[in-house]
């Protein structure tokens, strides 16, 4: 099976540690999905892209293109024959030297480890980076980027911010025409449209994947949880699309026979962490305080559509009326067609949950800004709401662990 | 020949001139929010169509010269606080909060009360914090809001790409018909035409003004004086008001530059500035300049509403292509780091400076996030002497006087020592 | 003979030095700054000239430097603690090219050329990581003193990671780790690489060359000198006189200003003759 194709590449390029290797008889299910996610926590946490590097050699001539988030049009990328790739910050794993000489120390975690990581040369592999207004540092760091690294392809995409208007969808065409061509210059390969429907099917195959590992979790929540469902899916933005259905569609098999029971736990809905990755062991502090965690935004840019893109004639077309009109709610996109807090206060709801988390990066401006509107609109739902903050490099998790605790008893012993 | 003239702010007749005007502008304001005036049309600063408002005859209503006046009078702090209060975070723009603030506080000032809102015209040129901002006041005064949605000006150039350029116009003809349907009224193109004029004329002044410190010494600081002269630039724009305020003061400062005044006794050191100036503490920060005879010759944040000396003009003959070319090219929020560089980059090179002074501010990313590898590249690259300094355009607690000083004395010791070892 | 005065005035202690003309430094004095600062910058320059053994009106010229700079009333000019401590380090080690500062409060990089004379500089003042106060807070967390944490620090066998480097939540990361288990050698060995490594990442920003002057009252930390050593790769000039390298700075400006009869910054003339002001206070000890 393609994923243990995987875990032994891995294995060998030393990303994951020995013995943590699936089995096959069915009395021991469970821990072929706990080696699964295993797998996923370590690929996540590889500075080095191992991964994504063993896929370059295995593909002789081929290129790879880094999406900065939130959102990436990674079916422009695959079709013009590139892997697309989350390069979403370092986590953990490196220490900011050169970076913090560039941004201040006001500025999110993400710009300066992503900074470091083009700045220590873990970043020589990739032939471009893709960029797109979703702030002012993260615009600012497609710039430094450009000047940096001046070898590199670095574009950054204007995601329309005028919904009301018809106008928006047209140029988002046009602005997708232009990224296209760009890519494809790099790449030496033109895609027709049969391609890049090839590529959006494929990735429609995963997002409905993930889809449903979010339905699980919404209704079964003790089944997985949502640290696993991130680095399932975090592990899903740095290796090729093609081995990562495989890896999904075998975690959904495995899914209904994972054996599990309820936890008395409140249900909650967690917002605000669209960009920045909070750390895995933060998640599961959550958790363990006491809560299902029953959807988020973590990584939402690469689930970004709510049903598949058709496959027409025009497939720019249709990714660019996807994007605005078949789109998961982010704050980033400023659709004005409804209030900022509509979203949360229905899946709120749809969920049946008991609480909200905002979950923000340190420093992230536009999730501090929601989170004053959303406030606003939660109290006066009179919908229960945490706000935490976090940032990427974080080891000690007992001052969130108190406040989530103290959250949860707070709803608990109501 | 330097005479002495005084230390402080530009002084003379243009002063009380702008005094006059913006008074009457405010006193316009408190009409409208007292239902006897013109609709209130919001806008960002950065790049606008205040010429098409104009011709409307509505009035243009901008949060960014409310907030920084609260700032100079010292009356944003309890504002901000107020807005933290209600949940805005320590680390969201303090011109935002202090905004919030006011408009919760019943939206009186000193200088005005501030009408609500006819229509939030978000000309979403650049900062991202625009889009939020206007967000946020939608949903409070449940007021109309069109996003006037500008492409960043994210290629190479020289020029901006033509899609964008026409998503700009085809969406300035869309607001021309919220314009109408507001007014009841058909846009008179005669009158846009003459407003235009009134906009290329100002624009040429204002350029001719600012090509007036590259004489040594300078006749103004391009820095402290310039921020000063900006407001009838953005709030009459377009009006024969601002056509006259811009006429006079050209007048003066050429008088000046003939008599070969600067604002200082003696121009020792000529700098760019860069980022907002720490609007709570203007005196205070000019004065940690001025006693080593250091002057302004040129400052972004003088550009912040479009940047008129690299021969920029608004056409008559074509109003909305040339209004949208102001907005996607020319202004600074608009533009990218490498174009802003090299805007740097120019003024030190074709206006004469001695070196770069950063001035980071903690509330504005856009300024601000990066700015440290401005100062490598200046630094490193181009080799020209950069300080770096922080604090707030808007928040008075993130002003530190004694570290702020320090850090500039110690930088004009070492550039006073570099010029004694050169003239050895 | 002429003599230049330094003062070095900080937020926590102040500093003297008087130098004679051939750049000896003939006396030193170290006492803790208090509320009033002007009274201990003048209580410092006394107990310095004493010490010194010489007549006050000797000293031709007195520069104030430090934070509390313009409260040195008899100084005849002020100048930036940056300035002197490139100057004082070129006096101690004159291959220096780069000086890292750390006092009690601030960090400070400075490139620095042939004479002495300040290139580019950085400063962190806006937050306690990478100073004196990290780590004295660190000490109190794991009960030590000062002095004692630098040594101790060396036996780490397996260094912690701190996840922060706030002064104030340092104490609750440590606390954490002591629950855990972890010895203290291993915590302070972090808290020392923690500090090390923001330090040079602020260096950084001004660009690091050989050979690199380590300055200020946290030198003396030998647990420190290593961590720095280790992320920089190279070895870092210390020396007894580390802290008074600002003072030092200060005195030659001094002494180079009174033998070219420069005017002083307040608009004095030529060398002036000062009148060391007799003072209430009782005298304890000079160092």
């Amino acid at each position: 099976m393609a994923f243990r194709r995987i875990v032994r590449r891995v294995h060998l390029s030393g990303a994951v540690k020995k013995g943590e290797i699936v089995a096959t008889t069915p009395v021991l299910e469970t821990s072929k999905l706990n080696g699964i996610f295993e797998a996923c926590r370590e690929i996540g946490q590889d500075p080095e892209f191992a991964v994504a590097k063993r896929w370059l050699e295995e593909h002789p001539g081929k290129k790879a293109i880094g999406c900065f988030p939130v959102h990436c049009p990674v079916e422009l990328i695959h079709a013009s024959g590139m892997l697309p790739l989350g390069i979403i910050g370092a986590g953990t794993q490196i220490e900011v030297t050169y970076a913090d000489s560039r941004f201040q120390s006001f500025v999110c975690s993400i710009v300066k480890t992503t900074l470091e990581l083009g700045l220590t040369n873990r970043l020589k592999f990739l032939e471009g980076m893709l960029f797109h207004s979703i702030c002012d540092p993260a615009r600012n760091l497609s710039s430094v980027f450009q000047r940096n690294f001046p070898d590199m392809f670095v574009e950054y995409i204007h995601f329309p911010q005028n919904f009301a208007s018809p106008l928006a969808r047209l140029y988002l065409e046009t602005e997708y025409r232009r990224i296209l061509t760009g890519l494809q210059q790099r790449s030496g390969y033109v895609p027709t449209a049969d391609d890049l429907n090839r590529s959006i099917g494929l990735y429609n195959r995963i997002r409905a994947g993930l889809r449903e590992i979010y339905r699980i979790r919404a209704d079964t929540p003790h089944v997985i949880s949502a640290a696993e469902s991130f680095v399932l899916t975090r592990a899903g933005t740095l290796m090729a699309p093609e081995a990562f259905v495989e890896i999904l569609e075998e975690v959904l098999a495995e899914l209904p026979g994972r054996p599990s029971r309820p936890k008395d736990r409140i249900r909650v809905v967690l917002e605000g962490s669209f960009c920045e990755l909070p750390p895995v062991g933060l998640i599961e502090t959550l958790e363990q305080a006491g809560c299902y965690i029953l959807d988020d935004d973590f990584l939402r840019g690469w689930r970004w559509f709510t049903e598949d893109v058709p496959i027409q004639d025009n497939p720019l077309h249709e990714l660019a009326e996807s994007y605005s009109e078949r789109a998961y709610y982010s704050g980033t996109k400023h659709d004005s067609r409804e209030t900022k807090a509509a979203h949360l206060i229905r899946m709120f709801k749809e969920k049946k949950a008991d609480a909200v988390v905002m979950q923000a990066a340190k420093f992230c401006e536009p999730a501090l800004f929601d989170y004053a509107l959303y406030r606003k609109a939660l109290d006066e739902a009179k919908i229960p709401h945490l706000l935490l903050e976090f940032e990427e490099k974080t080891w000690i998790f007992d001052r969130a662990r108190s406040e989530a605790e103290t959250f949860v008893e707070s709803l608990l012993f109501d | 020949m330097a005479q002495a003239t005084a230390k402080s702010d530009y002084q003379g007749r243009i002063h009380n001139l702008q005094k006059d005007m913006i008074g009457r502008y405010y006193a316009n304001l408190t009409a409208a929010a007292e239902g006897k005036g013109k609709k209130a049309i919001y806008m960002l600063i950065s790049g606008n169509p205040v010429e098409l408002i104009e011709a409307f005859d509505m009035l243009p209503v901008y949060p960014e010269v409310n907030a920084l006046q609260l700032a100079v009078k010292k009356q944003s702090l309890p504002l901000i606080l107020a807005a933290e209060e209600m949940g805005y975070s320590t680390d969201n723009c303090a011109y935002v909060k202090a905004d919030v603030g006011m408009y919760f506080a019943g939206r009186k000032t000193p200088f005005a009360t501030i009408p609500q809102p006819d229509l939030l015209l978000c000309n979403y040129v650049g900062c991202n914090v625009y889009l939020q901002w206007f967000e946020h006041l939608a949903e409070y005064s449940k007021a109309p809001i069109y996003n006037l949605d500008v492409p960043f000006f994210r290629t190479p150039g020289p020029e901006p790409l033509e899609e964008d350029v026409t998503y700009v116009v085809k969406q300035l003809e869309e607001l021309i018909e919220v314009l109408e349907r507001m007014s009841g009224k058909k846009l008179d193109y005669k009158k846009l035409q003459r407003i235009m004029e009134l906009s290329g004329e100002t624009g040429e002044l204002w350029s001719n003004i600012k090509r007036l410190t590259r004489e040594r010494p300078a006749p103004f600081d391009a820095y402290f004086d310039s921020v000063m002269m900006m407001a009838p630039l953005y709030c009459l724009r377009g009006t024969e008001d601002g056509l006259r305020f811009f006429q006079e003061a050209y007048k003066e400062m050429k008088q000046r530059a003939d008599n070969h005044e600067g604002p200082l006794p003696e121009e020792k050191f000529r700098v760019v500035m860069e980022g907002p100036p720490p609007w709570p503490f203007l005196r205070q920060f000019r004065d940690m300049f001025s006693r080593w005879g250091a002057v302004a010759i040129a400052s972004t944040y003088s550009t912040v509403g479009g940047i008129w000396e690299f021969g920029f003009r608004h056409d008559p003959q074509r109003p909305l292509e040339s209004i949208a070319r102001h907005m996607l090219q020319w202004n600074v929020t608009n533009r990218n780091f490498i174009q802003r560089y090299k805007q740097l980059k120019d003024y030190v090179d074709e206006w004469g400076a001695d070196a770069l002074v950063i001035h980071s501010v903690k509330s504005c990313r856009l300024f601000s996030a990066g700015q440290g590898d401005m100062r490598e590249y200046f630094t490193k690259q181009l080799k020209v002497p950069t300080l770096l300094i922080e604090s707030d355009l808007e928040d008075p607690r993130y002003f530190s006087e004694a570290q702020l000083r320090n850090r500039v004395d110690a930088f004009f010791e070492s550039l006073e020592h570099q010029r004694h070892l050169v003239h050895k | 003979m002429i003599y230049g005065g330094g003062v070095d005035v900080g937020s926590t202690q102040t500093k003297a030095i008087i130098l004679s003309e051939d750049r000896k430094i003939i006396a030193r004095c170290l006492i803790n700054t208090g509320a009033n600062v002007s009274m201990a910058a003048e209580r410092a320059f006394r107990e310095a000239v004493t010490s010194a053994g010489i007549a006050p009106e000797s000293v031709a010229y007195v520069v104030g430097t430090g934070y509390g700079r313009y409260k040195v009333n008899f100084g005849n000019a002020q100048i930036t603690e940056i300035s002197c401590h490139a100057r004082g380090a070129n006096l101690l080690f004159p291959k220096t090219r780069t000086v890292i500062d750390m006092g009690g409060q601030d960090a400070k990089g400075i490139r620095v050329g042939e004479d002495g004379d300040v290139k580019d500089f950085v400063m962190n003042d806006k937050c306690a990581a990478g100073t004196g106060r990290f780590l004295s807070n660190a000490a109190e967390t794991v009960g030590l003193s000062l002095d004692q944490i630098g040594p101790i620090s060396l036996g780490a066998k397996k260094p912690v990671r701190l996840s922060t480097v706030c002064a104030v939540f340092v104490e609750s990361d440590i606390m954490s780790y002591l629950a855990e288990g972890k010895t203290v050698p291993d915590i302070l060995g972090g808290v020392h690489n923690a500090i090390a490594a923001r330090t040079v990442a602020l260096v950084r920003r001004v660009g690091i060359d050989p050979e690199v002057t380590f300055t200020g009252g946290v030198s003396l930390n030998i647990g420190m000198v290593k961590a720095l050593e280790e992320k920089l790769g190279q070895p870092v000039n210390v020396c007894d006189d580390s802290h008074y390298i600002g003072a030092i700075g200060a005195a030659i400006f001094a002494v180079e200003r009174a033998l070219g009869g420069a005017t002083a910054d307040s608009g004095k003339a030529e060398p002036v003759h000062v009148k060391v002001p007799a003072s209430p206070l009782p005298i304890i000890g000079a160092q």
